[in-house]
């Protein structure tokens, strides 16, 4: 579960990014998060990701308030979340079995466990038979699938997606919602913030609208707009 | 730490050395000018030390006698130094024996003397050597204390010079190190400021998967460390194969009276080796925290 209590974020220059947020995540969910740009939507991630810390409020994660975490702690809080971005973020001179390796290597996961685990978390993105190769030999829809495949494969409970689909056309973004919706289906709670009206239309999924650092509109199989 | 973590983090570091091997070769450049002057420093050092304790160990006493001394008072003031504190033996040298031994010493100047014997200017004397040489000023005064003698006469002032340069020297070879070593930990910590840029989008994906502090600061830290030792064994071999030249250039040359030669090249070389090699690797650790410390913020 995810929670925000009464959480607001204001900048050193006195820019009040978020103003008094309240949200729940249950379990398991598929969210939304919609808004313009610099509306607050990166914040949210950040704050989530422990990468800035709130000014007031506080947030939950799982059953742990994450603002009182110590900075030694925070690395394994990012191990039970998982990210993947607009860029992809891949290591060019590392192959697509490299690069989803190293998310395990860098944990210290057991050789034996990461050789076994990177072959079914390939699969499950349909990249089995690219293993070898390297992210520029790759097309954007399957980079983001190697970045997908990264931020799974130590099997997190939360996936954060920003704007996973920003840099893909059309039939690349439907594969990539295709495997984000798989992936939700095994239990894993996604956020996913985006400016695409037309998939969240769509894939009629739980819609938090955020403008101006408040939420301004929370929908059960909503539309990217009200009016839709 | 596992073991296979130890083996990410040296191959991640020489990885890196490689990709930035410009950038590596002049900071390990930089490192070996350091060490080598502050080995150098080290052996200067050393060696006056060395000297000072093998003249110390050679120091002896001259006493000289009032004229004109029968044998009997000679033999009782003999007995009565013998049994001083610290004094290891006594020798008596009559003037004559004196005499003989300065012509022997002038050599083919001995005419100059021809003539003394009748009239021998040089006093009776007794030689004494001490067992320990920092109780030469307490076994100076007791025997001035004994009646009849003029004269103590030991090596005071060449002795405190010698301890006096060796001061000066081991201060100013502390100040010249302390600036060394500063520009090379400055120089390792640029160094690796370079390599954390190039690799910066490797070091965000290892922090957004969950990868501790210490595992991403790990590899650049093992580079400095090699930056470090390959600097330390470059300029021992330097040090060590000049120092074994010099040692035996040097080898009993005469400096005015002092007979000179250097600590041996086998008594030095493992203190050296392990002072370079230490001094190396933490320059190249504390220039890699340095840089790591202000780039890897979480």
């Amino acid at each position: 579960m995810i929670q925000f209590k009464n959480v607001s974020k204001e900048f050193a220059d006195g820019n009040k990014v978020l103003k008094n947020i309240n949200l729940t995540i249950n379990n398991g969910e598929f969210v939304f998060l919609v808004g313009s740009s610099g509306a607050g939507k990166s914040t949210i991630i950040k704050l989530l990701l422990k990468e800035m810390e709130p000014t007031a409020g506080t947030i939950i994660v799982g059953d742990k308030d994450i603002t009182k975490y110590k900075r030694r702690e925070i690395p394994y809080h990012r191990r039970n979340i998982g990210v993947v971005f607009q860029d992809f973020r891949l290591l060019q001179e590392k192959t697509v079995y490299e690069n989803v390796a190293f998310a395990m290597e860098v944990i210290e996961a057991p050789p034996k466990e990461i050789r076994r685990q990177v072959p079914i978390i390939l699969s499950m993105v349909g990249l089995s038979k690219k293993a070898g190769l390297y992210p520029q030999q790759l097309s954007g829809g399957e980079q983001q699938r190697v970045s997908l495949a990264r931020a799974m494969v130590n099997s997190p409970s939360i996936l954060i997606a920003d704007e996973p689909t920003g840099n893909l056309d059309p039939d690349m973004s439907w594969d990539i919602m295709k495997t984000l919706s798989e992936i939700n289906q095994r239990g894993t709670t996604i956020l996913m913030a985006t400016h695409a009206s037309d998939i969240v239309d769509k894939m009629k999924k739980r819609v938090v609208e955020i403008e101006n650092g408040i939420i301004t509109r929370d929908e059960m199989r909503g539309g990217y707009s009200s009016e839709a | 730490m596992k073991l296979r973590t130890g083996k990410f983090f040296i191959r991640e570091g020489f990885r890196s050395l490689k990709r930035n091997s410009t950038m590596s070769a002049a900071a390990i450049t930089s490192v070996i000018a350091a060490l080598l002057v502050i080995g150098i420093f080290f052996i200067i050092v050393i060696n006056i030390d060395y000297a000072a304790t093998k003249l110390e160990s050679q120091i002896e006493m001259m006493v000289y006698l009032e004229d004109g001394l029968s044998e009997n008072i000679i033999d009782t003031m003999k007995t009565e130094i013998r049994s001083i504190n610290g004094v290891k033996s006594v020798e008596f040298i009559s003037k004559a024996t004196a005499l003989s031994n300065l012509e022997k010493n002038w050599g083919e100047n001995s005419y100059l003397l021809e003539g003394l014997e009748g009239d021998n200017p040089l006093p009776d004397a007794f030689l004494i050597t001490l067992s320990d040489p920092s109780d030469a000023s307490g076994v100076a005064l007791s025997v001035s204390s004994i009646s009849n003698i003029e004269k103590v006469v030991y090596g005071k002032e060449e002795l405190a010079n010698l301890l006096n340069a060796t001061y000066v020297m081991r201060m100013s070879s502390v100040v010249i190190i302390l600036i060394l070593l500063f520009i090379s930990v400055f120089i390792i910590a640029n160094t690796i400021k370079l390599t954390l840029y190039a690799r910066r989008r490797e070091i965000g994906i290892m922090k957004f998967v969950g990868a501790t502090d210490w595992f991403v600061r790990m590899p650049f830290i093992i580079e400095g460390i090699v930056v470090g030792m390959i600097g330390a064994v470059v300029s021992t071999a330097i040090l060590g194969a000049g120092y074994y030249y010099c040692s035996d250039l040097v080898k009993n040359q005469m400096i005015g009276f002092m007979s000179i030669s250097l600590m041996p090249f086998n008594q030095i070389i493992i203190s050296m080796v392990m002072l370079l090699l230490i001094v190396g690797v933490v320059i190249g650790a504390v220039g890699s925290l340095i840089s790591v410390r202000k780039f890897i913020k979480v």
